[in-house]
């Protein structure tokens, strides 16, 4: 029997008066003791079926249609009482963010202890024993002590690592896990799934892992399905999908995704993004057409059936055939010629804080930048990585004078911009700008985008008359790949794409000759990401601008930056080229940071899943 | 904005206040037409008549007089003025202190904060009546002295809650953003923080008004407010105390005036409040 069985599973959306299928013809087994993968972006419907199980569908979604069974046993329309007794129990959950997910004012050991006492543990001796038992197999040190902190007392890895402890503690026969690192720094996503694996292959437990990354999926799971659109429209044994993709969505989704073995290459963009619940009312044939390389008369009059072209692969396109012959097309990203030139040079930055109360004593200092020099020359992409905390956001601060540094020197151009006149926050204004990492927050819901990108023109005694902004505006527009009707719209009615281009475009409006990016798309999907990376490529060989640019993501990196910073606690302890530092890391963070990146080919065993790891937190 | 206003004037509770706001304050703005008698006539000769509709009503003094024989009616509606002045001013100057404290204490932070809002702290730690009670024997009676008093007592009712939403829309992104592109701090303030934060005013300035009402109504009715020879509602309620007993109209009407005024503030404060909220109307988009 299989541990979860979806059939024809269709879910819908109220929508203006309409219904509109947020998933549809959802099927695919889950025998147990297995991991199914859903893959996709952000929209496409992959959290849709936790909730459906958890009955926690969103306000206006409903299951329309289908079936959905747990061992045997339907799900859809279950009584409440026996859908209480099998959550929590029969059916365990590992949360997205693992620190809203616990309750901040208990105790671990209270919230294991009701968790256990729930599961009909009567003795409270008992519960204790197991729930030290159950730490310890999520190989957290120290688990007695453990059960007297409190959530804030953990770092977020600590708290996912209890989580899945409760979730596996009632040897439940499925899990269901929801993109459970996404949250947590890079260097621990291994250490969280390595944990998942093992507690599944102990439990012999059946996982749904929800994941919008493909090459994760490849490696962790056994089978996978990915979605566009509601629609799961290729679904196999997760290598084979990954090493031979058939749908063309899954193709251009593993081009669109920097690599960190191949050589640079532009990377493939599709076109738009996703449809939303909106646009989905009235499409007709298949839903990714507008978008697809491969597209053909006859794909936009009927939804293609889903076929099968290997054992257990099945695909819902008509060309899968020429799904191959998709590549990049646009040739190998040009390497631009960087240039000697140094136009910022940064020299023993310092930056210190006082933490505690400097009134009665108790105050310490702490150094979130220690003597940090490096510089940028013209036309350069610097790189700057590291974990969260590592001061990484400080740098940028202290660049574009939002902090003032403790000691060190800021020199743009032979200017020294670490005294804080005017004059010098003129000049870092004109050619020193920074692309804040959320464009939710960096764009003033109340300015339309004309007066967002041209804002630079109203600053200080500057008095740009309207006519001269719009024309700004326009060129500025063309230079970010938007259409020209955007400059009339709010920032909350755009795609976070676009956003996210209206906050670079905003930047570039004086010419800057330095650009600070912070993480700038690191909350977006695969396929608007590869826009945005080919966007900046772009406008650095148009406009020859220098960038650091702060990320996580090491394959991003790889694929934009010539150079590389890696930052750990404070400090830059490792740099050099790409190339060099990829290759010999040095440092053991570097070390860390690199093999917290799953492997682009899925035959290839992924270390850092495979060797044991212990708890370094 | 636009998108703003015209969701407020669908909501009910928003047309309704404005509907008797409205009403309230042509009556005070067109007093000397509408009202049948001088407020300050008296006739010695029909003193505590009842309303015209009574059995010994005059149809002269449509609501009746009081104990000096003087015009019910045109005494509610001359209140009404002296009721609007205050509410307007009162709490438009008690806008204008605690705003502006309240914008430089949030986008600044730091020791500016912590000077600031210690003095709110102090401030509030006087109950407000007495305060305002003390203000006025400081001051003396009369219309400005009243609104000052008001000012000087609730300028931390706006600075405080302010406060908090400023250093809110402070911590987005395009305020800093806006100073790196070398917008100066009162630039910052002016076009990035304060249309941000104007709901939250005009709802403040309406709930304001009504409790400039009501402490207008206090003070009149001790005798420390707009004087004797200015019609006020909460001095009509004082002169009818002696004689509820033989004439409830004229404690029951001033009071009345009193409650639908407060309630048409309240209700308009409430009603914007849900229309203009920052965090509700971003849900629903």
């Amino acid at each position: 029997m299989h541990a979860l069985q979806a059939k024809n599973l269709m879910v819908g959306a109220r929508l203006d008066g309409g219904i509109v299928p947020a998933v549809r013809g959802l099927t695919f087994d889950l025998p147990p003791g297995k991991i199914l993968g859903l893959v996709g972006e952000s929209g496409a419907g992959k959290s849709m079926i936790g909730r459906a199980i958890a009955q926690l569908l969103p306000a206006g979604f409903e299951i329309m249609g289908g079936s959905l069974l747990f061992e045997g046993e339907t799900l859809v329309g279950m009584a409440p009482a026996r859908r209480r007794a099998l959550l929590g129990r029969a059916i365990g959950f590992i949360p997205q963010h693992p620190m809203t997910a616990l309750n901040p004012v208990m105790t671990i050991g209270a919230q294991f202890d009701e968790h256990l006492a729930r599961l009909g543990e009567d003795k409270r001796k008992g519960r204790r024993q197991r729930a030290i038992a159950a730490l310890a197999a999520a190989r957290l040190p120290n688990a007695g002590d453990l059960l007297g902190r409190y959530p804030h007392q953990l770092s977020g890895g600590m708290c996912q690592r209890v989580l899945i402890a409760m979730a596996f503690s009632s040897n439940p026969r499925l899990v269901i896990a929801d993109e459970p690192t996404t949250a947590l720094d890079v260097t621990i996503h291994p250490q969280i799934l390595r944990l998942i694996a093992d507690m599944q292959r102990e439990h012999g437990t059946a996982v749904i892992f929800i994941t919008h990354d493909l090459r994760l999926a490849a490696q962790l799971c056994d089978q996978v399905v990915v979605m566009y659109a509601g629609r799961a429209i290729e679904s196999g044994p997760a290598r084979s999908i990954l090493s031979t993709p058939a749908h063309p969505y899954t193709r251009c989704l593993q081009l669109a995704n920097p690599t960190m073995r191949s050589e640079r290459r532009a990377l493939y963009v599709m076109p738009d993004q996703m449809p939303g619940l909106r646009q989905l009312k009235n499409m007709a044939g298949c839903h990714f057409a507008p978008r697809c390389p491969l597209v053909m008369a006859e794909c936009r009059q009927a939804e293609p059936p889903s076929i099968t072209i290997a054992a257990d692969h099945n695909v819902a396109c008509i060309r899968t055939t020429a799904v191959t012959h998709i590549a990049t097309g646009q040739g190998p990203a040009a390497a631009p010629q960087i240039s000697e030139r140094i136009v910022l040079q940064v020299e023993n930055l310092q930056k210190h804080y006082a933490v505690g109360d400097a009134l009665f004593g108790g105050a310490r200092t702490l150094s979130a930048v220690k003597e940090a020099s490096f510089s940028i020359a013209e036309n350069e992409f610097v790189a700057l990585v590291g974990e969260s905390g590592s001061g990484k956001s400080t740098i940028a601060k202290l660049l574009v004078g939002l902090e003032q540094p403790s000691s060190g020197r800021i020199v743009l151009n032979g200017d020294d911009l670490t005294d804080r006149s005017l004059r010098s926050r003129a000049r870092r204004a004109a050619s020193l700008q920074m692309v804040f990492q959320d464009p939710q927050s960096a764009l003033n819901p109340r300015r339309r985008v004309a007066s967002i990108i041209t804002q630079a023109m109203e600053a200080g005694s500057r008095h740009a008359s309207w006519d001269e902004r719009v024309a700004r505006t326009k060129e500025l527009l063309v230079e970010v790949g938007l259409s020209a009707d955007v400059a009339a719209r709010l920032p909350g009615q755009l795609s976070g794409g676009q956003r996210q281009r209206v906050n670079i475009a905003r930047a570039l409006c004086n010419i800057p000759k330095i650009l600070v990016a912070d993480e700038i798309v690191s909350g977006l999907d695969v396929s608007i990401q590869a826009q945005l990376l080919n966007l900046l490529a772009r406008l650095r060989s148009e406009l020859g601008f220098g960038m650091l640019f702060i990320s996580h993501d090491l394959s991003v990196v790889r694929h934009l930056c010539s150079r590389v910073l890696v930052m750990y606690r404070g400090e830059i302890v490792e740099h050099g080229s790409i190339e060099t530092v990829f290759a010999v890391p040095k440092h053991s963070h570097t070390r860390a940071l690199l093999s917290s990146v799953p492997p682009d080919d899925p035959e290839a065993i992924w270390p850092a899943l495979r060797l044991p790891t212990s708890v370094a937190e | 904005m636009p998108g703003a206003v015209s969701r407020s004037l669908r909501s009910p509770r928003v047309l309704i206040a404005l509907a008797m706001i409205f009403f309230i304050v042509s009556c005070a703005v067109f007093a000397g037409r509408i009202a049948p008698n001088d407020p300050a006539d008296q006739n010695l000769l029909s003193i505590l008549t009842p309303p015209q509709w009574a059995e010994a009503g005059d149809p002269m003094y449509p609501l009746g007089t009081d104990s000096l024989g003087r015009c019910v009616l045109s005494r509610l509606i001359y209140g009404a003025r002296t009721a609007m002045l205050v509410a307007f001013f009162a709490s438009l100057g008690a806008m204008i202190i605690g705003s502006i404290l309240a914008h430089i204490s949030g986008y600044f932070g730091g020791a500016v904060d912590w000077v600031i809002g210690r003095l709110v702290d102090v401030w509030m730690s006087f109950p407000p009546v007495i305060l305002s009670l003390i203000l006025m024997v400081g001051l003396g009676v009369g219309l400005d002295r009243v609104i000052l008093a008001i000012i000087l007592v609730d300028w931390t009712r706006f600075c405080r809650v302010l406060r908090s939403e400023v250093l809110v829309v402070t911590r987005h992104d395009y305020v800093a953003a806006a100073r790196l592109l070398g917008f100066t701090h009162w630039q910052a303030i002016t076009r990035e923080v304060l249309p941000a934060t104007l709901p939250l005013l005009i709802t403040l300035i309406s709930l304001e008004m009504a409790i400039a009402v009501i402490v207008e109504a206090i003070l009149s009715f001790v005798g420390l407010g707009v004087g004797a020879d200015q019609p006020a509602w909460g001095q009509m309620i004082a002169d009818a105390r002696q004689y509820v007993y033989q004439s409830p109209w004229n404690l029951l009407l001033p009071a009345l005036a009193i409650f639908l005024t407060v309630t048409a503030f309240n209700l308009l404060g409430d009603g914007l409040r849900r229309t203009l909220d920052v965090r509700l109307a971003e849900n629903q988009r």
